[in-house]
């Protein structure tokens, strides 16, 4: 299966994801993208942007300080969420989703770290 | 230097002004836990904290922390509450009685503690180790065989997760002072996801706040008692805070010295410049624990969240703006 294969199939599953991308965050680059509708590139460009902040001091550190090295982010706003995975194997892999509130968080944590480590294991 | 209690006894202090070599520090803290307390009560009661001491809990802790053989430790906060802990070798090994506290069964009814009853166990510290009052610690013979070493918590994960720094001297700058000029709500029944202004949520407010806090406030209560502790700085609910005095201490320090740093971070993944915006950053947002940093106009919300609740976030989020 390929990476837009297997992104389609996160959309598939949960009808609350608008987008699901697949990121380099050490190149701040998406690599492969499927949503619902359009998103231009440099919306994209944004979405890994903000993937990069997510994961930056200096909220980082205090997380680090207190439960250990934070993988997942979500950023909230009023109009919906975004959902960003770091791979624990290949910490540049990242997945990048646009979700309604409405979304179960937990099962679809689950279903995104399946997919990245898919994505992640056939390189 | 003062005794653990916070009191100056005189002698050579060694404040934030003083140079120090930062590899004594733990050592003149054990030192200076291991010297005779000035008061002792009935019965050979020793008074760890007194009622002005900002972190009883860290007293109790470092009590534990200095118990290398077995000994049967008593607690008795003014409260009136009481416990019993067997300790060894800077464990905990097992609660043998608890008076006055609420929710201990499942720590009482283990014959060794273990990492599953790590959270309820602090929960009975936390009560027994009230602020504003005093602590008296009582030491006996443990009046079995102490053979279980290799078993129980290690005190220094219980203040890992405090945020309690053992080594900490009493009254120097690594040990967090109080803050009175907070709001302090006290621990409350889970808000569920009940929308604002319900009658369920208005019985989790002591003090009617949820009425009238902004959607930051609205938020923390919506997530429930799991956010185990929370500190609003700017806005309309400045000052306003949730947890243990010792976790919000921390917070406030990280507020002091990283705000500023924190609203550049959430500029940066805000939608539009200035926004209101949440991040929560965790292990995996399933079951582990998880910070939370949410901005609503001037005012900026931190906290820390318990795991199993994080997959609870977008809708407390959404409840928060009306929409839940």
């Amino acid at each position: 299966m390929g990476v837009n294969e297997t992104l389609g199939n996160v959309i598939a599953s949960y009808p609350q994801v608008r987008l699901v991308a697949f990121a380099d965050l050490a190149a701040s680059m998406i690599l492969a993208s499927q949503g619902k509708s359009d998103f231009t590139q440099e919306s994209l460009n944004r979405l890994c942007q903000q993937a990069r902040a997510s994961f930056d001091d200096p909220l980082f550190s205090l997380s680090v300080e207190a439960f250990g090295e934070p993988h997942s982010a979500v950023v909230m706003e009023a109009d919906g969420l975004r959902v960003f995975l770091r791979s624990e194997t290949e910490p540049a892999d990242a997945l990048c989703c646009i979700c309604d509130h409405s979304i179960d968080l937990a099962g679809f944590m689950t279903k995104i770290r399946d997919t990245l480590d898919q994505i992640s294991a056939n390189g | 230097m003062v005794d653990r209690a916070g009191r100056n006894r005189g002698g050579p202090e060694l404040g934030r002004n003083k140079l120090v070599n930062k590899a004594m520090i733990p050592i003149v803290a054990r030192l200076q836990a291991l010297q005779t307390v000035a008061q002792v009560n009935f019965g050979g009661a020793r008074t760890l904290a007194d009622m002005s001491d900002p972190q009883p809990l860290a007293a109790l802790l470092r009590e534990v922390n200095e118990t290398v053989l077995g000994r049967t430790l008593t607690f008795v906060s003014g409260t009136g509450a009481s416990i019993a802990l067997e300790v060894a070798g800077r464990r905990v090994l097992r609660l043998v009685t608890a008076d006055g506290v609420a929710d201990a069964e499942s720590c009482l009814a283990t014959p060794a503690l273990d990492d599953s009853q790590k959270d309820a166990l602090i929960k009975v510290l936390q009560a027994v180790a009230a602020r504003g009052h005093d602590l008296n610690v009582t030491s006996q013979p443990i009046g079995r065989e102490a053979d279980e070493v290799s078993v129980g918590l290690p005190v220094a994960l219980l203040a890992d997760l405090l945020l309690i720094d053992l080594d900490a001297l009493p009254g120097s700058a690594d040990a967090p002072a109080s803050t009175p000029e907070l709001v302090y709500l006290t621990r409350a029944e889970p808000a569920g996801l009940a929308p604002a202004g319900s009658p369920s949520q208005s019985e989790i407010i002591p003090f009617g706040v949820a009425q009238s806090g902004t959607l930051l406030q609205r938020f923390a209560l919506q997530i429930g008692p799991s956010f185990m502790a929370w500190l609003i700085r700017g806005g309309a609910d400045d000052g306003v805070f949730f947890g243990p005095d010792e976790m919000v201490s921390h917070l406030g320090d990280f507020l002091d010295s990283d705000g500023a740093a924190l609203m550049v971070q959430l500029d940066r993944i805000a939608t539009v410049p200035g926004g209101t915006v949440a991040l929560g950053l965790g292990a995996n947002l399933q079951d582990g624990h998880c910070t939370i940093c949410a901005r609503h106009g001037e005012g900026l919300l931190l906290g820390l969240l318990e795991g199993e609740t994080a997959k609870l976030l977008p809708q407390a989020w959404a409840a928060a703006h009306g929409n839940g």
